[in-house]
């Protein structure tokens, strides 16, 4: 990215500071450069030629979440995080991509094949090394304190995944093609699975996106174009080839990565730039869909007063926050669990996994999401339900560690359960 | 700074102390967006660091700028010579809240909202409102006397200041004012220090005054077709012995800019808003309201709206609140002033405002507390444009001329810092100069304290 863009972007902020009452990572950090006015005007000062240590301002800009609050919150509308990605991604050039990520980023997310015999090794890996936790969304691992674990947990990983679990000529073809991610497919494919049979319920014919890439998101915000260019080039060729009336995400940080990222990130020039945007604009979220084709309405009537107000809605940033879409999930998990659903105390408030911020910065990152889960639980909340890979990662962590009583689910587990009474 | 005082500080400070580009880039602003790197920032966790700060600074003669949250709009908090930027964002802990006394004890670094917050939980309100109290420190509004919305009726950060604890230019740790509603035990070295911007002072604990929460408020928005009989109207009011604790004005280049997006529907021939707000009892503030609207339809306008509950407020701030995001809109770059005029003669200064601006070509943004007479007069340039430059300064001196003519002062509430330097003498003649320089002398001998602050080198005070 060229000086004079990195310039312009950052032009626009006025230094207030409104920024600092939003940011996630300020009262953790308490210092400036934690913050979207500090982060920017190193970009704005790198730009115009007063660069220090590269490595140093990697640093400074590695530490944020990419949470989007101060960009919601920027009475200039400043795109922060446009800025911080694309520093990050003229840095990682600058300086080089670490050897993992290398391997992680350009070999295994883009393609199908290598995920599928990763998952199967670090299953079997987990099952010989580590030491079992059970809890209350399922099986977790715990890693060993002596490797840097930090009490860390990890969830059981399957031996099958969900696509890999449908039959061969199951979910080929259908005008929507369910989009469900690395996680959800590979991790938990139960929620894969709750996705799939609850958007049939919409009368449309569904297909799974089988062989996708990983969404990019991952390699993106850790600098690494290359490997999201690839992620992207080869998840819209697919797409836009199967010509779909709509693509559904049950992920919102995939969505997210779908309807705005990638188009900030992908070159006007780029042979794919057309049919970027208009796969862009046929990617929607779950709830949406469940909203939009009726599914809801069609939903048996929950029971009553089983479990009254002890379901609570996670808003995770980039589909609550940057997308808007908090009103939607809230509604689909209405329609479900009836009373059993309340507002849930400190919704809004991040989880603190922000991608590959939880591997830098585990302790930090757990900080957040252990208040996250307890302020949640102290406001009377057993089961947490929400619409995001990372924020399910990094809450079943938490309540693994803690409160082995408080189960995260994905909404569309819950729907799932809902049409499975009938 | 040498590196015998590098190490010492790194002796108080440790991991505290930042020498890096990054940190120092990130404590080389304030709102106003002008730059100069310090060559160091620490963040004191107690009174006692901030006290050897000082002393070391005298021995090895760096400068010291203290800090808060850096939302200053004249420069205050920038280090212009350089030297230790001293944060006190972490000194964050408000100490007590005393219920029996209505007192609050807070560090320097308390986020404005916190403290606000933390008082409406226990039925009491400390007032001072500046736009910035999501995130100003109540160091930094003592530092500049904040002022905000409210302070036609409640009045600014001075009004809520009994006492302090602060660390001298010369390192000194000095108790001041009192806990109690009264004092007058010597000097009063409490008011001394509040507006003083860091240049006599560092606080380290405040002792503030709060009063009790009011029951309940309403809320009027009216239009006027004109600035002055908006103005005229805003004049009126006081006239009239109404108090309200809020009185703001928006001339039609602040209407124009939110006109679209206001979220409520702005009369066509609109020239001129008020946003008026009564506060207190239930009884007194429904009477009051119907005076304000009685008020407002004597003085001409056309339309009046009132909202007594919650959201109905709310609604009808968003006009006032949208404004400062949207001048950009108008220009980039803000020149941003807040003169203040005896509030009978707000007419006249705003008729004088919408002439500058047609006789310079320039285009002026006027909004601001027409309750105080406080106007906050917004020269919006493109910043490319030389000529459109020079003439923003001249107006800016036109208009500095004009408010002291009135009978009125060049800065209501962001202070002097180094935006308005240049024009302190016009308003306070070369002996107000001379006597707060023999102050400063007093207070830090050594020129320690935030340098380069409120006199200039040399005073320019014609052009």
């Amino acid at each position: 990215m060229s000086r004079e863009e990195l310039a312009a972007l950052t032009a626009a902020c006025a230094k207030c500071g409104t920024c600092r009452t939003v940011c996630t990572l300020y009262p953790e950090r308490k210092a400036e450069i934690s913050v979207a006015r500090g982060k920017v005007t190193l970009v704005e000062a790198a730009a115009s030629g007063l660069d220090g240590d590269a490595e140093a301002l990697q640093e400074a800009l590695s530490d944020c979440l990419l949470c989007g609050r101060c960009e919601r919150a920027c009475p200039n509308q400043v795109l922060v995080e446009e800025i911080i990605m694309k520093g990050r991604a003229d840095l990682a050039e600058e300086l080089g991509i670490p050897a993992w990520k290398q391997v992680v980023f350009g070999k295994v997310m883009p393609s199908a094949a290598a995920k599928n015999a990763a998952r199967r090794v670090a299953a079997a890996a987990q099952k010989l090394f580590l030491r079992k936790v059970p809890a209350g969304s399922g099986l977790h691992y715990r890693f060993p304190e002596k490797f840097g674990g930090e009490g860390r947990t990890v969830p059981a990983l399957p031996g099958t995944s969900f696509s890999g679990s449908l039959s061969p000529g199951e979910a080929v073809r259908g005008e929507v093609i369910l989009f469900v991610g690395c996680v959800f497919d590979h991790v938990f494919p139960q929620v894969g699975r709750a996705a799939y049979e609850t958007l049939r319920l919409s009368g449309k014919g569904i297909s799974v996106s089988r062989d996708a890439a990983c969404c990019g998101l991952p390699a993106l915000v850790s600098g690494d174009r290359a490997s999201a260019l690839r992620c992207v080039e080869e998840n819209v060729r697919r797409l836009s080839a199967a010509s779909p009336e709509r693509i559904v995400f049950p992920c919102g940080s995939c969505l997210l990565m779908f309807r705005r990222n990638m188009l900030a990130f992908l070159p006007k020039d780029h042979p794919f730039y057309g049919h970027a945007t208009r796969v862009a604009d046929l990617c929607q979220d779950y709830a949406s869909f469940l909203l939009e084709t009726g599914v809801v309405s069609r939903l048996p009537d929950p029971p009553k007063g089983e479990k009254t107000g002890q379901i609570g809605y996670h808003d995770p940033c980039h589909l609550s926050g940057t997308l808007g879409k908090g009103r939607e999930g809230r509604e689909v998990l209405r329609r479900s669990v009836g009373d059993s659903f309340a507002e849930m105390r400190g919704a809004d408030l991040c989880c603190g996994y922000g991608g590959t911020f939880n591997i830098r910065d585990y302790p930090t990152s757990s900080r957040i999401g252990q208040n996250k889960v307890s302020v949640a639980a102290e406001g009377g909340t057993a089961v947490i339900a929400t619409a995001c890979s990372g924020c399910i990662l990094q809450m079943r962590d938490m309540a693994a560690r803690t409160d082995p009583s408080l189960r995260i689910v994905h909404l569309a587990e819950l729907v799932f359960q809902a049409i499975s009474r009938r | 700074m040498d590196n015998q005082s590098l190490s010492a500080l790194r002796e108080i400070f440790g991991e505290r102390l930042h020498t890096s580009l990054e940190q120092r880039i990130c404590y080389s602003y304030d709102a106003t967006g002008k730059m100069f790197l310090p060559e160091a920032v620490a963040f004191p966790v107690n009174a006692e660091e901030v006290r050897r700060t000082i002393l070391l600074a005298n021995e090895h003669r760096f400068p010291v700028i203290p800090r808060g949250a850096g939302s200053g709009f004249s420069g205050g908090s920038v280090p212009v010579r350089g030297g230790l930027v001293l944060s006190l964002e972490r000194m964050d802990r408000i100490l007590s809240i005393d219920t029996e006394n209505l007192v609050a004890v807070v560090e320097p670094g308390v986020v404005t909202e916190t403290l606000k917050e933390e008082a409406k939980k226990r039925g009491l309100f400390y007032p001072p409102d500046p736009a910035s109290l999501k995130f100003c420190t109540i160091g930094g509004n003592i530092a500049e006397c904040s002022g905000g919305m409210c302070a036609v009726k409640y009045g600014v950060t001075r009004d809520y200041v009994m006492g302090l604890e602060a660390v001298l230019g010369t390192g000194e740790l000095v108790r001041t004012g009192v806990y109690t509603v009264k004092g007058v035990v010597g000097y009063d070295l409490t008011r001394l220090l509040v507006g003083s911007e860091g240049t006599l002072g560092i606080v380290t604990k405040a002792v503030l005054k709060l009063i009790p929460f009011p029951e309940t408020a309403a809320t009027i928005l009216a239009f006027f077709r004109s600035n002055h009989d908006g103005s005229s109207a805003a004049a009126g009011i006081i006239r009239e012995r109404i108090t309200p604790c809020a009185l703001e004005l928006m001339d039609r280049t602040a209407i124009d800019c939110v006109r679209e997006n206001a979220g409520l529907t702005v009369p066509e021939e609109a020239g001129c808003a008020l946003l008026i707000e009564v506060d207190g009892a239930k009884e007194s503030v429904a009477a009051e309201a119907d005076r304000v609207e009685q008020a407002c339809r004597r003085y001409g306008a056309i339309e009046v709206g009132r909202a007594a509950d919650d959201p109905g407020r709310e609604r009808l701030w968003t006009l006032r609140r949208s404004i400062s995001p949207a001048l950009r809109k108008v220009n980039p770059v803000k020149i941003n002033e807040d003169i203040v005029v005896p509030r009978s003669r707000l007419p006249e200064m705003m008729s004088f405002l919408a002439d500058v601006a047609s006789r310079r070509n320039l285009k002026i943004v006027n909004f601001g507390h027409a309750g105080d007479g406080n106007v906050h007069v917004n020269l919006m340039i493109s910043g490319t444009d030389e000529d459109e430059r020079r003439r923003a300064d001249e107006a800016v001196y036109e208009i500095f001329a004009k408010t002291l003519a009135l009978g009125g002062t060049i800065s209501g509430e962001h202070g002097i810092g180094i935006s308005k330097a240049p024009f302190l003498e016009m308003e306070v003649g070369p002996l107000g100069v001379s006597v707060m320089k023999r102050l400063k002398g007093c207070f830090d001998p050594n020129g320690i304290l935030n340098p380069g602050k409120i006199f200039m080198e040399e005073q320019v005070a014609q052009r």
